[in-house]
């Protein structure tokens, strides 16, 4: 991870009528780093990020990612999955990303890469109003890495998709950040998917960023607060949560 | 970049029921209008089929070619009206029923060229199965042998047709507007309806020629007698409404909120 600010907003702010969406919000999110966006649903998640990617304009403030404004000139660096995975539904699986390669002016054979990198080989040819919704999320999440973007913007990213379909993202989504130096911003309400993958998580709540923390800033203060304020029984049944996930995914073939 | 656009938008249609469907409708017309001339040629046949024959001699129609003419026109021209009305909200309503538009918008594309895409891909379309219906109806009017067949009012109803149908297509982009900032097929085929309403009534009020949904009532006759040619007034309102159409979607595109 470097010092290099890749995704900063100042100030950014969203109001619809009397409902204040965003709130002066300052985000400063650096290259190769992987930001974990929490908040509750209607904390101004989808909001902020329908923002960064220019989809709606901001009351006030401003974005930059990449240090441009957002426009034509710096999307084509951005992959991205806003809100609920859609594409067209009458399109198979290739079609769809076909689009999207042209659209990026990406190489013709990204197609067949991000269709083997998210396992749709089998669904390749099928049309995607048929698939799933795991592999609707697959598809979308193919979508946004077809073009090796620099920045990925991810809305909820493991919606729709299985235990061990979440691992195979969150391992893909780390080697990109490592390996690759891609940004991943990704907004989430699982605060286990967050946990095991962020390295700094902003809290937003009533379109107000309440706190920034490191992943070891986050498991202290998270750790403090059940200490002080589970009880033996509540914490046997978070934990049991715990290695249920883990037993499920030894079982499934899973890590 | 319009290229890739313009690719990708009929890549959109592939498998599209809506294509076939809206060629379908189009070409009932010519068929239509061939039954009626052909329950019409003879009375006999017409009272042994009942109320269809009934309906047909209601019609006035005379199974001549100028009748035949006249009845494709008025087909392609107000039907067509509706028919494109319903392929533009199909062509930009989708993106938001399909919950598609915040993908598009969010592409490294400027957004005017998916506006323009998408209007060219309309006019395509719709001149196509235009096309499709007139020459349909050349092959079933001389299928049934009207009498009166002459070059000239085969061109005329060829001519008029188009004209009709280029007309048509001028007020394409202000009900692609509408679908846009409705961010669906509601909007758009209900503000189509309202127009054509309005087209109707300024038709029958001697202001057809300044109201942009009554020009093809105007030329076709479906609110008067057909005018042999249109004035250039409305040619201008056309004109006008064409831009005012295209930069009306084009700003939606690029300023408004696309949260669908």
């Amino acid at each position: 991870m470097s010092d290099v600010t890749v995704i900063e907003t100042r100030s950014l702010s969203k109001r619809y009528g009397h409902v204040q969406a965003v709130d002066s919000m300052n985000l400063d999110v650096r290259r190769g780093e992987v930001y974990g966006f929490l908040g509750r649903n209607g904390a101004g998640k989808t909001t902020t990020i329908r923002m960064l990617l220019g989809l709606i304009r901001p009351s006030s403030g401003c974005v930059r990612i990449l240090g441009q404004p957002i426009g034509p000139g710096v999307l084509g660096r951005i992959g991205y999955l806003v809100e609920s995975a859609t594409a067209y539904p009458n399109l198979t699986v290739r079609e769809n990303l076909d689009i999207q390669r042209r659209l990026t002016r990406a190489a013709p054979k990204s197609v067949t890469e991000a269709i083997e990198r998210l396992h749709l080989v089998p669904y390749a040819e099928v049309r995607s109003g048929r698939l799933s919704s795991g592999n609707l999320q697959r598809l979308a999440l193919a979508r946004a890495l077809l073009h090796s973007p620099d920045v990925l913007i991810l809305d909820e990213p493991a919606n729709g998709l299985d235990p061990a379909g979440i691992v195979e993202i969150r391992q893909l989504l780390r080697s990109l950040a490592d390996e690759h130096g891609t940004t991943v911003f990704m907004s989430s309400h699982i605060l286990g998917e967050v946990a095991h993958l962020a390295d700094r998580v902003g809290i937003i709540h009533d379109g107000r960023l309440l706190e920034e923390l490191d992943r070891e800033e986050l498991a202290t203060k998270a750790r403090a607060y059940v200490a002080e304020s589970f009880s033996p029984e509540a914490l046997a049944e978070a934990l049991l949560t715990a290695d249920l996930e883990r037993y499920f995914l030894w079982r499934t073939g899973g890590q | 970049m319009l290229r890739q656009v313009l690719v990708t938008e009929f890549i959109k249609l592939r498998r599209c029921k809506v294509t076939w469907f809206s060629l379908a409708a189009l070409s009932m017309g010519p068929f239509g209008i061939a039954l009626m001339m052909w329950i019409v040629r003879d009375p006999q046949r017409a009272a042994q089929l009942g109320l269809l024959g009934t309906k047909a001699d209601l019609s006035g129609l005379e199974a001549t070619w100028s009748s035949f003419a006249y009845a494709l026109v008025l087909i392609v021209g107000v039907g067509g009206m509706l028919l494109l009305a319903f392929i533009v909200a199909y062509v930009f309503g989708s993106e938001y029923g399909h919950g598609t538009a915040k993908n598009m918008l969010a592409l490294p594309v400027p957004r005017h060229w998916f506006a323009v895409g998408k209007l060219l891909v309309i006019g395509v379309w719709w001149l196509a199965i235009v096309c499709v219906a007139v020459l349909l109806a050349i092959m079933l009017g001389l299928a049934l042998g009207l009498p009166g067949l002459s070059g000239g009012i085969v061109l005329g109803m060829v001519g008029k047709a188009l004209l009709a149908a280029g007309i048509s297509l001028l007020l394409a982009p202000l009900v692609a507007w509408i679908a846009a900032a409705g961010r669906g097929y509601l909007a758009p085929l209900a503000f189509a309806l309202v127009m054509m309403g309005l087209g109707n009534l300024f038709g029958h009020t001697g202001w057809a020629q300044w109201f942009p949904w009554s020009i093809v009532p105007l030329l076709i006759g479906a609110v008067a007698e057909p005018v042999a040619s249109l004035p250039a007034a409305s040619y201008l309102v056309l004109a006008l409404t064409f831009m005012v159409g295209v930069a009306a979607t084009n700003l939606q595109l690029r300023y408004a909120d696309n949260a669908g």
